[in-house]
């Protein structure tokens, strides 16, 4: 018995072990705990096919690491993880920099223990949309740091949910303030306006203004991901030129017949509902980009219509989306939120409604000719377009809740926003990430990523002005097709891209209401009444037939109850033999 | 020391704190948010909303004919199946029902992944091209092809149990093939009918990842429906869960779910 008991101890700490373990990231006595609520796959994890890992290795041509004849990893000379960076590397988070691509939480703890003499630990986890975040708020879940987008970071503000940052924060001249010294101008300027939104007042009558609540993380447009000369299953190209079809149409693209089946919107409310309102009203945005364009319309005047017609969620305008969304359903291929990758990749659809840094990995993973598993598939070149008549433009921020360890917090973004740790990021998520750099360390990271040596062979090349992100001046030399349609348009969207986009505010709670039912009825398959009445009709008959069939006129409650004194008794089947 | 010792009671504890805690307390919170609005406010609102939606009850409708064709499809292919198998005297049939009943050991999600590929590859021959978009017959299709082993195993336990020589009686009272079947066979495998009926037609009405991954989210059944409300008015997706729930329960009550005599329902191999 004794024996026993003593096996059953072992065999409960031998299960406590690896619990313990994995509480221990960074250990220590009296460490503070860091909660961080991100999306997925939206930070450096660390390990093979990240920033540090790439640049540090030889990889042959099917991105695995060319070994030595030793069997050891051969290393090289990287153009930008140089001498410079591993010394940056070693003084912050005082290790060597080792080659196996170090993940970036385990190094912000060993950053925030050199910087501050403190232990920390980061909780680290995860979540899918904007309204998945939301409600594990609103239940109570505490956390130190989120990252929600744009519209989120208002609504959150608004119901004051969040905790300002620091005045501190923003002062330039301390050391360890990297946000505010690296973050882009064009960014520090959105998010000082709301780019462009109406500015609302919290308790107080003060304006809320993301900048205070918010710090920024990854920005992007959203676009069609679109393949220039699609095939049929056999391989065989197919007569279209969807590029031109693409922008002629632009956001009729979604209704059009020409692509029924060959197009796929994203499967939540908030982006369709934007391409609808697209779809829409075209013929408005684009009278109003002429004005624009004609310079009859300025900058400002511009923003605030085109904001206007995206954000419109009035009955009328709901009225009015409705058939176009009805219509988009019946000509797309599906809803999805990350399956279009790999249907673009396999050629079943051609176009895919896509967030720009999705777009940037299809892109990539469509011409490396691999799966994301890693098989080999056919390469195919697959480019980028922005609907001429305008589109959303949004960021992500670092937002605190109440209650949250502000310094920590502090800390985390500003570790984030080295531009070191911005490229590996950037790197491993294939989005943009808000930083410049205040030696503009972010442009050579473009330049690194889509640059060209004038004389290096013989492309197009052309001069690609990112001057709106990385202040006057600012460009790099770069392949003609990338500028035009391919990832550099997509991660590094034009001048011309970014002054006809705008911004999603957030629904308020009538509007939301509406605009959730609105999208019921757009999901779910409407019938007409007369088909309920029938239907609802046969199955109160089924019901009926049910019932009478397996109760029989033995219905025991109408029967009546027998007499006091009096028992009864089923009567016995006359035919039964006995 | 003494070990102590069990009794019924006492060994009925851990399943009723799991049934206080994972089923009856749910419960009661989907009951309060049904009938609650934004406010926490006692409302009937949601009552009146749901009932007077088109779109809710066509969902509901909907999901209602999908679970029907999805257990007549399952029935119809299962019944022979089991039939034979029970009746034939082969040495090896247990191999045959084996390999009917091995696609539940795979993971179902896999298991639609799979046929996902599948139909991707049909789609992709000549003159299959209407299969990309026949959403609704992929989702059947997925529906029947995962809830089969669940319709065959209870009817191929019902008519292993019924004893050979009541055929042999029919026979003798010159009773043909198709009125021993009508008389004998099917009045005795009832109970395994309306086993596998229940283990069908209630998870294919809320099994939203097969329409999800082969109806390419353009079908919506009930359970998706819940799904999204949850994102956006718990409330409301309450009150769906609730109605579900009604729905539920008055279709296992007429299958006889709630009858505690003793047939097949443990459906085990």
């Amino acid at each position: 018995m004794k024996c026993k008991r003593i096996f059953a101890l072992i065999a409960a700490a031998a299960l406590a072990v690896p619990s313990l373990a994995l509480l221990s990231g960074c250990t220590g006595n009296r460490e503070i705990v860091l909660r961080v609520y991100n999306w997925e796959e939206y930070i450096d994890e660390g390990g093979k096919g990240t920033f540090l890992y790439d640049e540090l290795h030889e990889l042959d041509d099917e991105g695995k690491p060319v070994l030595d004849a030793n069997g050891g990893h051969v290393h090289i000379e990287s153009d930008i993880v140089d001498d410079a960076y591993k010394a940056w590397y070693e003084r912050e988070m005082g290790k060597e920099l080792s080659p196996e691509g170090p993940a970036i939480l385990d190094d912000f703890c060993l950053w925030y223990e050199r910087t501050y003499g403190q232990k920390i630990r980061v909780e680290y986890s995860t979540f899918g949309t904007n309204e998945d975040m939301y409600n594990e708020i609103v239940l109570g879940n505490e956390y130190d740091l989120l990252c929600p987008s744009d519209y989120m970071i208002m609504k959150l503000a608004a119901e004051g949910r969040l905790e300002r940052y620091d005045e501190s924060f923003f002062d330039p001249s301390v050391h360890e303030n990297y946000y505010v010294r690296n973050v882009s101008p064009f960014i520090a300027d959105k998010f000082a306006n709301n780019a462009g939104l109406t500015i609302r007042k919290d308790w107080d009558g003060k304006d809320i203004l993301w900048k205070d609540f918010a710090a920024g993380y990854m920005w992007g447009t959203t676009g069609f991901v679109y393949n220039p000369s699609p095939t049929d299953a056999q391989g065989n190209p197919i007569d279209v030129d969807v590029e031109a079809m693409l922008k002629e149409l632009g956001w009729s693209a979604f209704t059009n017949g020409q692509f029924r089946n060959k197009i796929t919107a994203k499967d939540n409310v908030r982006d369709t509902y934007f391409a609808a309102l697209g779809v829409k009203y075209q013929e408005e945005l684009l009278a109003l980009k002429d004005r624009f364009d004609g310079g009859t319309l300025s900058q400002s005047e511009y923003t605030k219509e085109i904001t206007r017609i995206f954000n419109a969620t009035d009955d009328d305008t709901i009225s009015a989306v409705e058939p176009t969304l009805m219509d988009i359903k019946k000509n797309i291929y599906s809803f999805e939120t990350d399956t279009g990758k790999s249907d673009m990749v396999q050629g079943k659809i051609w176009l895919n409604y896509a967030w720009s840094g999705d777009a940037v990995y299809a892109l990539d993973l469509a011409e490396s000719g691999m799966t994301e598993d890693g098989e080999e598939e056919k390469a195919v070149q697959l480019n980028y377009y922005v609907p001429e008549a305008g589109t959303n433009l949004w960021f992500d921020g670092w937002v605190m809740p109440k209650g949250a360890n502000k310094q920590a917090a502090q800390a985390f973004v500003n570790f984030l926003s080295m531009p070191q740790n911005a490229m590996r990021n950037s790197y491993y998520i294939g989005y943009t990430s808000v930083i410049a750099g205040e030696e503009r360390e972010m442009l050579d990271y473009a330049d690194y990523l889509y640059g060209y040596a004038p004389e290096e062979d013989e492309t197009e090349t052309v001069d690609y002005d990112l001057g709106y992100f990385f202040g006057e001046g600012a460009s790099i030399l770069a392949d003609a097709e990338q500028a035009a349609c391919r990832q550099l348009y997509a991660q590094f969207p034009t001048p011309d891209v970014i002054a006809h986009c705008a911004v999603m505010d957030y629904y308020d709670e009538e509007a939301s209401v509406r605009i959730n039912e609105l999208w019921s009825r757009v999901k779910a398959e409407s019938l007409d009444a007369w088909a309920i009445v029938v239907i609802v009709v046969t199955v109160i008959a089924v019901l009926a037939a049910v019932l009478v069939a397996r109760f029989g006129g033995k219905l025991d409650f109408f029967c009546r109850k027998p007499k006091k004194g009096y028992k009864l008794v089923k009567q016995e089947d006359p035919n039964r033999i006995q | 020391m003494k070990f102590p010792r069990f009794t019924r009671k006492t060994l009925c504890i851990p399943y009723a704190v799991f049934l206080v805690f994972f089923v009856i307390i749910p419960m009661l919170v989907i009951f309060f948010y049904a009938f609650t609005d934004k406010n926490m406010n006692i409302s009937l609102s949601n009552f009146i909303l749901f009932f007077s939606d088109p779109t809710k009850i066509s969902t509901i409708v909907y999901s209602l004919v999908i679970a029907l064709i999805t257990t007549v499809c399952c029935l119809l292919i299962a019944y022979p199946v089991a039939y034979i198998l029970a009746r034939s005297k082969m040495k090896k049939k247990f191999v045959i029902l084996m390999l009917f009943v091995l696609p539940m050991w795979i993971n179902f999600v896999l298991r639609v992944n799979a046929i996902r590929e599948l139909f991707n590859l049909i789609a992709s021959l000549d003159g299959m091209e209407w299969l990309a978009s026949a959403n609704y017959f992929k989702t059947v299709f997925g529906m029947v092809y995962d809830f089969l082993p669940f319709m065959i195993l209870p009817l191929y336990t019902t008519m292993l149990k019924i004893d050979n020589s009541l055929y042999e009686a029919s026979a003798d009272l010159g009773a043909g093939g198709t009125t021993t079947f009508l008389r004998v066979t099917l009045p005795l495998s009832m109970p395994g009918i309306m086993s596998g009926i229940t283990m069908v037609f209630l998870p294919s009405m809320t099994n939203y990842v097969v329409s999800d991954m082969l109806g390419n989210a353009k079908v919506t059944i009930i359970g998706k429906f819940i799904y999204d409300y949850f994102g956006s008015d718990w409330h409301m997706g309450s009150m769906v869960a609730l109605v579900l729930l009604i729905v539920v329960f008055v279709s296992t009550w007429l299958s006889g779910g709630f009858q505690s005599e003793e047939n097949v329902r443990g459906a085990n191999l």
